[in-house]
């Protein structure tokens, strides 16, 4: 078991450099005249030596690179081109954000699918499962954004109501800070529940079908216990893997949700570093989502190893 | 999308049945036999079948061309000239939304064309070929797997620009890190078959291998992910609209209409956006339901498995 | 809305008096406070305004035109000179008033010397705590408008040569050349805020927001970003008994859909659209649903119009310009879009005193009328009989309604024979490149704000100017704007600017489309306030009180 969470924190720290290349590099493959463009329209430096030298650009890649990196272990993430502030501080205020709304969501989406999944899966092709399969699909199906979209017009239109569009911070009032999440996670989990619940049925049926499940069945055991004893925990596997690619997707798709119900979030944030070519924040937020990214798959990889004890790598 | 890392990565113990192509049973039977099992999936199919008419024949289904205004005709409502109502331009909307579905089905067939060429050759020579190789790719799988799906996309945009062909290679490079994974999946169950050893032994290079013998039997994988991977494209160029990198004017696409003028003009005229919604719905839908059905049935470990506990 | 002064304008009807007094009227009745007993209401002291609000990039006027950044700090500084404020202001009128400056006199042509008021008192922080503003502080703030290399409204008092102080309170700007326009440029609410030294010297620049001290009605008292920026009034502001309300909330909305709801469900005080307006697609419904709010509609003071590289084939020939102005249905385009505007000449026809009706342009008010065959024979005429073919860059960063006036517009230029590939541009890059005249064939887009017609021609007409994004090289044009910079009577300056307009609708260098209308909403418990199309929020917050 160690030697298997020891290898693939090993494999962890290889995707963790290999993608910081990627980020890295991001900023060299903008066409050239872009950094004058830059300079020109947002004057982000003094001058183009100045801009370059900011950029880090005009010394060799891979000293760059290593700097960078330096720089970064250290917790050094530069400075926004655009605000001056550090994109450190910026990230600290951004990340928690970010999170509660992912988690969050996964709560919500985990809480949908596994039910409806296990219904599906024993009863598979009855009416239920249908109806499972279709709940789910058609909650898939519908655009986020349309849908935070009705939530927020609609009672506006009708009622003359609406959730709350400012942000507030915890300290000023728990219960408003936490309930501003409740909407947009639930909208952001019925996505991710679909592909949850279906992994789900499909995993259970799987199970269900292995002979040891049959000799249970056979020895007269209650479906439930069947079920939920022996089958579910097999079965939950690679649902597992698949929550943490899932908390990839949530985490740098909030965007939306975070322009629409107004939380400062990093999604927003990469959104508009993006669109200004503020350049330190891109690589700054990449890598920090990169980061957890990698660590939940770590965690997810270190669950798995702890409920298959099949698992010899 | 994701979650097809599933059945074929899962640590199966059965044997897999080589998989050939059903030379037997003419095609119409196979698919009256699918309809009759899996009715969901029909339906799926027959909405992806309308889809794709409703793309090929558009000059011939839509009244108007897409960008046509018509005089004195802006925001009606639905009527018996203007099936969908018309927009703040004063175009068909019915229009609009059978050029749109030329738009979405070229953006999702050549998006996942491109991610499946891509995962396919990846996920193949990584499966079979195993050792380093294998251990290689995989990390770099890995890395890109480990940028979320906006930030891949918004940069590669950021980088290319908008444009048509720019969110087609965008989403098609996107998709491609999953596919592979799944792909590989599919290769290395299929690889430790007995006949593979065989057919090494009598000499056959690898190249061979992975395209006689392996492919065909990891066919049905890539085609269920192509399937569901569809339905998801057109939904990520829907959010790409919303955030201003969708198909630039004036090709209509669902994901434009619904996210432009369809939520500006929402109060006043909401069948601009219902219609474009329930389009991109219904195509999600669609596909998502015959994807797995073409599962259900493709899968040799599911199949005839029967079961029901009851 | 009260246009031309009637010795200028010989057309001046019954009908314009008449349009104007019900323009008067039709202001006066959208501000139901406003009838003869309670003109003489006394302001409520008290309540928080909450209004939508931007984020700014930063916090420093000398390093942007960010609009985001000049509305958020209008709560905080003052200026020289500005625009009048309050109820009674009609908008699109920018009346030059007092600020810190509490008069000034004119010894010569090229000499204007500002004295300021005593006893202006910046705020009681370090590294400021409390001292008082002095002439050093003007002098100062325009030294570095003139000297930062970055600052992309230089431009504006480019005949500035030089600022003096006299002594503590008294400040002198000496003029290259005569320049009539020098106190409305210091009057705009874009880069004109006093600054104060200590800042720029502790912190290097003034782009973080604890720089953003001034002596304004308001101070900066909390900057979350993307969320809110929390305003409180300025118990030293060297306006008595200003500002009324306790404090202004500046809640950051991105989100159209999210506004609008804000707006409807009371958690915003004023329209959540820019200008605290409501967008026209919502207006219907909101009056509908909201009939006691207060509507103010009024014109938009940007124009936006087709641009082209006039110094080049095909475009350098009038006649094609021309057809082009024939070829765009104007009226269409503001229908289908904006709902409701109106076509423009030269300056947008916001800014009322100095934009004429396009019936009042002369000989070249009849290329605004939509003639399609009028269009293709003065192509024929220019040799294309068959039409021409050429590209049109546009940006998307406007938002998809205007993406969408401009379709129609390529729409319109075909119909007519003109084939325009429409290429949208990222609008960074369009900002950087097209919009500055690197570009080929045409482009289509906003044409930038303005309170005073000089902005709005001198940088588009005069060669060698960044904003010439047409390659324009008239020689009448640039002298008659060279006359009106030195013409001091306002009525013969008027009549130039006019005449300039004339001009410009004859030449059709730029094909001017149109101004869209806005209206300004706001809750029944906000008295004093008009809408007025300018980035001041500051002032117009600082004059209005809440009566809940």
């Amino acid at each position: 078991m160690r030697k298997y969470v020891l290898r693939r924190l090993l494999i962890a720290t290889s995707s963790l450099f290999l993608a910081s290349l990627v980020v890295f590099s991001l900023p060299r493959m903008i066409p050239g005249d872009v950094v004058q463009l830059m300079l020109e329209e947002r004057a982000y430096g003094k001058d183009l030596e100045d801009l370059r030298a900011k950029l880090g650009l005009n010394r060799p890649i891979y000293i760059q690179y290593f700097e960078w990196a330096g720089r970064v272990v250290q917790g050094e993430l530069g400075e926004s081109l655009w605000t001056k502030r550090p994109v450190l501080e910026e990230l600290g205020r951004r990340l928690p954000v970010s999170l509660k709304l992912g988690l969050l969501a996964l709560l919500f989406s985990v809480s949908i699918a596994l039910p409806i999944g296990i219904l599906a899966a024993i009863r598979q092709d009855s009416l239920a499962d249908y109806v499972a399969r279709s709940l789910a699909i058609v909650g898939l199906s519908v655009p986020g954004f349309w849908i935070a979209t009705m939530v927020i017009l609609l009672p506006s239109l009708w009622w003359n109501w609406s959730p709350p569009i400012q942000f507030t911070e915890f300290s000023v009032d728990p219960w408003a800070h936490v309930s501003q999440f409740i909407i947009p996670a639930f909208i952001l989990g019925i996505a991710s529940s679909a592909a949850i619940m279906r992994l789900t049925r499909a995993q259970l049926l799987e199970v269900l079908r292995q002979d040891y499940v049959r000799t249970a069945w056979a020895k007269g055991v209650r479906e439930s216990a069947v079920v939920l004893k022996h089958s579910l925990k097999n079965s939950l596997i690679p649902v597992i893997t698949v929550l943490g690619i899932q908390i990839a997707q949530i985490l740098g798709g909030t965007v939306i949700f975070e322009t629409i119900f107004g939380l400062p979030g990093m999604g927003r944030f990469l959104f508009d570093a993006i669109n200004q070519r503020d350049y330190p924040v891109i690589q700054g937020v990449n890598l920090v989502i990169v980061s957890v990214v990698v660590l939940m798959n770590l965690a997810v990889d270190a669950c798995y190893a702890y409920l298959d004890p099949r698992i010899r790598y | 999308m994701a979650d097809h890392v599933e059945t074929l990565a899962s640590r199966s113990t059965q044997a897999d049945v080589p998989r050939q192509a059903t030379a037997g049973a003419p095609l119409l039977h196979a698919i009256w036999r699918f309809c009759r099992r899996k009715p969901l999936g029909a339906l799926g199919g027959a909405i992806v079948l309308v889809m794709i008419v409703m793309a090929v024949f558009a000059p011939y289904i839509a009244h108007y061309t897409y960008d046509e205004t018509i005089r004195g005709a802006r925001m009606k409502p639905p009527s018996a000239q203007f099936w969908m109502g018309t927009d703040n331009l004063g175009r068909d909307i019915w229009s609009r939304v059978v050029y749109g579905a030329r738009i979405s089905v070229t953006v999702g067939f050549c998006a996942v064309l491109i991610a499946n060429v891509l995962a396919t050759s990846i996920g193949i020579t990584s499966g079979y070929l195993g050792g380093k190789y294998d251990l290689c790719v995989q990390r770099v799988v890995d890395a890109w797997q480990s940028f979320p799906f906006l930030v891949v996309i918004l940069s590669i945009m950021a980088v290319l620009g908008p444009g048509l062909l720019n969110i087609i290679l965008a989403l098609g490079f996107f998709g491609a890190a999953n596919a592979s994974r799944v792909v590989r999946g599919a290769t290395v169950s299929v690889a430790q078959n007995v006949y593979i050893e065989a057919a090494r032994a009598l000499g056959a290079g690898h190249v061979r291998v992975m395209v006689r013998h392996i492919l065909p039997n990891v066919a049905a994988t890539i085609i269920v992910w192509a399937t569901i991977g569809l339905g998801a494209f057109i939904l990520a160029e829907s959010a790409l609209s919303f955030l201003g990198f969708g198909v630039p004017p004036p090709y209509p696409s669902w994901g434009g209409m619904l996210s432009g003028s369809g939520r500006s003009f929402f109060s006043q005229a909401p069948w601009i956006a219902i219609y474009p919604g329930l389009a991109i719905s219904l195509a999600v839908f669609g596909f998502n339901m015959l994807g797995d059905a073409l599962r259900d049935v493709l899968d040799p470990r599911l199949r005839g498995a029967g079961g029901r506990m009851r | 809305m009260g246009t031309a002064n009637p010795k200028l304008s010989p057309r001046l009807t019954r009908r314009d008096l008449l349009k104007a007094g019900l323009a008067v009227g039709a202001t006066l009745s959208a501000e139901p406070v406003l009838t003869p007993g309670r003109l003489w209401a006394q302001p409520k002291r008290g309540g928080i305004l909450r209004v939508r609000g931007y984020d700014p990039p930063h916090f420093d006027p000398h390093q942007t035109l960010n609009f985001k950044t000049n509305n958020t700090l209008s709560f905080v500084y003052s200026k020289l000179v500005r625009h009048k404020v309050g109820a009674g202001v009609t908008p699109g009128t920018f009346t030059v008033e007092p600020d810190l400056a509490e008069r000034w006199e004119e010894p010569d042509d090229t000499t204007v010397v500002f004295h300021l008021r005593k006893g202006v008192r910046w705020p009681n922080k370090p590294p400021l705590n409390g001292r008082e503003l002095i002439a050093e502080d003007v002098k100062f703030t325009y030294d570095r408008f003139l000297t930062e290399k970055a600052n992309p409204l230089k431009f504006m008092l480019d005949p500035v040569d030089r600022v003096e102080v006299v002594d503590r309170y008294t400040v002198r700007f000496r003029l290259k050349d005569p320049f009539v326009w020098l106190l409305n440029m210091l009057a705009n609410p874009t880069g004109t805020w006093i600054v104060a030294r200590e800042m720029v010297e502790k912190y290097g620049d003034l782009k973080r927001a604890e720089t953003a001290v001034g002596t304004g009605p308001f101070i900066l008292e909390r900057y979350e970003p993307n969320v809110k920026t929390v305003f409180r009034r300025n118990p030293d502001y060297f306006r008595p008994g200003l500002p009324s309300v306790d404090g202004v909330d500046w809640l950051v909305m991105e989100d159209e859909a999210a506004q609008l709801a804000a707006y409807r469900s009371g958690q915003i005080d004023c329209g959540p659209w820019h200008q605290w307006a409501v967008r026209q697609q919502d207006l219907a419904a909101l009056k509908k649903s909201h009939p006691q709010l207060a509507y103010q509609d009024f014109l938009s003071n940007v124009t936006t119009g087709i641009y082209m590289r006039t110094d080049k084939p095909p475009f350098n020939d009038v006649r094609v310009r021309r057809a082009i102005s024939h070829a765009v249905d104007r009226r269409a385009i503001i229908e289908a879009v904006f709902l409701r505007g109106e076509p423009t000449p030269a300056i947008g026809r916001g800014l009322t005193e100095w934009s004429p009706r396009i019936d009042q342009l002369g000989p070249g008010a009849q290329y605004y009328r939509h003639d399609p065959k009028e269009a293709r024979r003065l192509l024929a005429e220019a040799g294309f009989p068959q039409g021409l073919k050429t590209t049109l860059t546009v940006t998307g960063g406007y938002g998809s309604d205007v993406l969408d006036s401009f379709q129609l517009a390529q729409r319109q230029l075909k119909e007519s024979g003109i084939e325009a590939e429409l290429k949208v541009q990222e609008y960074g890059a369009y900002i950087a490149t097209t919009f500055l005249g690197k570009y080929e064939g045409m482009a289509l887009g906003p044409f930038s704000i303005a309170w005073e017609p000089h902005t709005a021609l001198y940088g588009m007409y005069t060669p060698e100017q960044s904003r010439n994004s047409g390659h324009v090289a008239d020689a009448k044009i640039v002298s008659m704007l060279k006359q009106q910079m030195r013409t001091k009577d306002l009525e013969a300056r008027r009549k130039l600017i006019f005449d300039i307009q004339r001009y410009a609708a004859e030449q059709q260098y730029y094909v001017y489309l149109y101004s869209p209308m806005f209206t300004g909403s706001w809750q029944p418990s906000v008295k004093n306030y008009a809408s007025n199309p300018s980035f001041d929020y500051g002032n117009r917050a600082a004059a209005l009180w809440i009566d809940r």
